[in-house]
């Protein structure tokens, strides 16, 4: 099997990977990646050289793990899964990923292609007047620093206190939408300036809303799917993707700047300069801790503002209130995080880097109507060939610190992307294959084009056959939203 | 004389540029138009608004950063994408001060050509360097 690594990579079992320690000067534990052979052919360079570099950060536990959609990032391989005695261990912005929280939520509805077909161009253009996307937008909620900081430290329950949202919301999202332990003394009058306009505003890249059918042939476990609320027989479901935005990202740049002067003084050398990291218990980590926990929270109140505009759309056009259309959450999750969890190993920091949680059943973490199923897991494909909604099992809280992949992963460049089809024509491509797309940049929606993805359907089957995750429904795009 | 081309393959889910120019404001002015460029296309946006910036820093590589970080934070600040940027780059003793006037407007995409929303600018791969008579930098921004 030809790999894009010189290194030693040993079959564990047919969906898991080991690279050994011996590989790496300084790695303190292997390195394991979850792929089909297939799969792990395809992963870059960077794959293996990243995850072997996190393996060799100070106190990190059992393995240095990364997902089937794994794919070069900053420091840390995007998919990437890694956990840290609380005591000896570092915590990195590295392997959280520059937009903190950014994370997937799902909506259902009772409504059904059908009924929006006939008003999905009227329903995407109201969605999309309603949640700002792209370059410099900014949101309807005006904010002054005093309520930021109600935003940083409340997340999605600041929104539901202003009336953007339902209380029962909360159960379903993870951490209930609000994060302790946030402290915005530590986040810079930068980061504030960047993110205070921001609330409700979807950005751009890979982030998008999506209004999505969910056909009953699609529907693997359709137990677990009605516990969720998804019906199939080609129900309508609203998918949001995006974190923080620049506020995040802030808090992450300021941080990496204060973790490389604090790694001399700790005596911590790192493999490239994008994992500079701080003893977890050090004040500079804890500082880091609370500003990274600030950016979470906006971001759950980021998705909570988008999800309000989303409801106020389905009213206005389908002429029913949110409630009567059955426009429940069905859950939040982020895969750009770090949280201290514990484990046979005892309290571990789990740094989720493009990784998703995912517990499984009679999780003490989970709301009483998921104690049967196990965690709702919504991972995101390409805006051309759809998402899946899994469910977290027992076998990810043994193997893979309750965590599992977070979409497709990219395979081309951006660049690359944008040489190979051109915004306008694929956004007339998609429209005849029945997905609207609005877009706020022609160049923005090429970049994203469908063939710069790996087959999310690839990467589900590899989580699912490694039994961390297991199949419940797909779901296809009808509506896609891009800034 | 100075020019940027964006890269293929630095960044698989980002956008990486390099810059080049005969002096080291030659250079300045390569890397803020294309990072200009990743915004917005400059010559659909007008200038309303203007924002004069300093900065003194012991490090080329480091003026370089912190400048194009202000182009980031200014963007989202503001609200604002960028049409042009007069800059001076002075070197005395041991730093170097930067003098910057950064012109543009609002965003609105009615009348604006938008790109990517830019979060930030890395050091990942980052450098700037002198080879013979010429500078060069090489940029990865997340978007």
């Amino acid at each position: 099997m030809k790999l894009n690594t010189d290194m030693r990579v040993n079959r564990v079992t047919d969906e898991v990977w080991e690279i050994p320690v011996t590989e790496k000067a300084g790695m303190l534990v292997p390195a394991r990646i979850y792929a089909t052979p297939g799969i792990l052919q395809t992963m870059d360079r960077g794959v293996f050289d990243q995850v072997t570099n996190v393996a060799c950060l100070p106190g990190i536990a059992r393995y240095a793990l990364c997902m089937p959609d794994g794919h070069w990032g900053y420091g840390f391989p995007i998919g990437g899964v890694a956990a840290f005695d609380t005591r000896s261990g570092i915590i990195s912005p590295g392997g959280v990923g520059y937009d903190v929280n950014c994370g997937m939520r799902l909506i259902r509805t009772d409504l059904t292609l059908e009924d929006v077909q006939p008003k999905l161009d009227r329903l995407m253009t109201e969605l999309f007047r309603r949640v700002p996307a792209g370059v410099g937008a900014a949101g309807f909620i005006r904010l002054n620093r005093g309520s930021f900081e109600g935003v940083m430290t409340r997340g999605a329950r600041w929104c539901i206190e202003e009336g953007y949202g339902w209380h029962r919301d909360l159960a379903h999202i993870e951490e209930g939408g609000c994060i302790v332990g946030a402290d915005p003394s530590n986040v810079s009058d930068h980061a504030v300036g960047r993110g205070i306009n921001q609330l409700g505003t979807l950005g751009s890249g890979n982030h998008y809303l999506e209004v999505q059918v969910v056909s009953s042939n699609r529907v693997f476990d359709s137990e677990t799917a009605t516990a969720f609320g998804i019906t199939g027989q080609d129900q309508i479901v609203v998918m949001v993707h995006c974190g923080s935005r620049g506020f995040g990202h802030q808090v992450a740049s300021d941080y990496l700047k204060i973790f490389e002067k604090a790694m001399r003084r700790y005596g911590i050398s790192v493999k490239d300069p994008q994992l500079a990291c701080a003893p977890f218990r050090s004040p500079e980590g804890q500082d880091y801790f609370s500003a990274m926990n600030c950016a979470a929270n906006t971001a759950f109140a980021n998705r909570q503002v988008i999800t309000h505009q989303i409801r106020e759309a389905f009213a206005t056009v389908f002429g029913r209130s949110a409630e009567e259309l059955g426009m429940e959450l069905v859950y939040d999750v982020a895969h750009n995080i770090a949280k201290v969890e514990r484990y046979s190993e005892g309290d571990l920091l789990v740094h989720r880097k493009g990784s998703t949680r995912a517990f499984g059943p009679g999780s003490p973490d989970l709301p009483w109507d998921f104690q049967k199923t196990g965690q709702p897991v919504i991972c995101g494909g390409s805006m051309e060939t759809g998402s899946y909604l899994l469910v977290g099992t027992d076998r990810a809280v043994s193997e893979t610190f309750g965590s599992t992949m977070h979409g497709s992963g990219r395979t081309m460049s951006r660049a690359q992307a944008k040489k190979s089809i051109r915004g306008e024509q694929l956004q007339q491509e998609m429209s005849r294959r029945g997905i609207l797309v609005k877009a706020v940049s022609m160049s923005g929606l090429a970049e994203e084009a469908g063939v710069a993805y790996k087959n999310i359907s690839d990467v589900v089957e590899t989580v699912d056959r490694a039994g961390i995750t297991k199949k419940v429904a797909e779901l296809r795009p009808i509506g896609n939203i891009k800034g | 004389m100075h020019s940027y081309q964006f890269l293929d393959d630095i960044a698989i889910a980002d956008l990486a540029f390099r810059a080049e120019g005969d002096s080291v404001e030659e250079l300045f002015h390569a890397a803020t138009e294309a990072l200009l460029e990743t915004l917005a296309d400059p010559s659909t946006v007008a200038v309303t608004w203007e924002r004069r910036i300093e900065h003194v820093c012991g490090a080329l590589d480091e003026l370089l950063f912190e400048w194009l970080s202000d182009l980031v934070y200014w963007k989202d600040a503001a609200g604002v994408v960028f049409h042009e940027a007069d800059l001076s780059v002075v070197q005395k003793d041991t730093t170097w001060t930067l003098a910057a006037v950064l012109r543009g407007a609002p965003v609105d995409r009615t009348t604006q050509i938008l790109h990517n929303d830019v979060k930030g600018v890395t050091k990942h791969l980052y450098e700037v360097k002198q080879q013979g008579m010429r500078w060069y930098a090489q940029v990865v921004v997340d978007v």
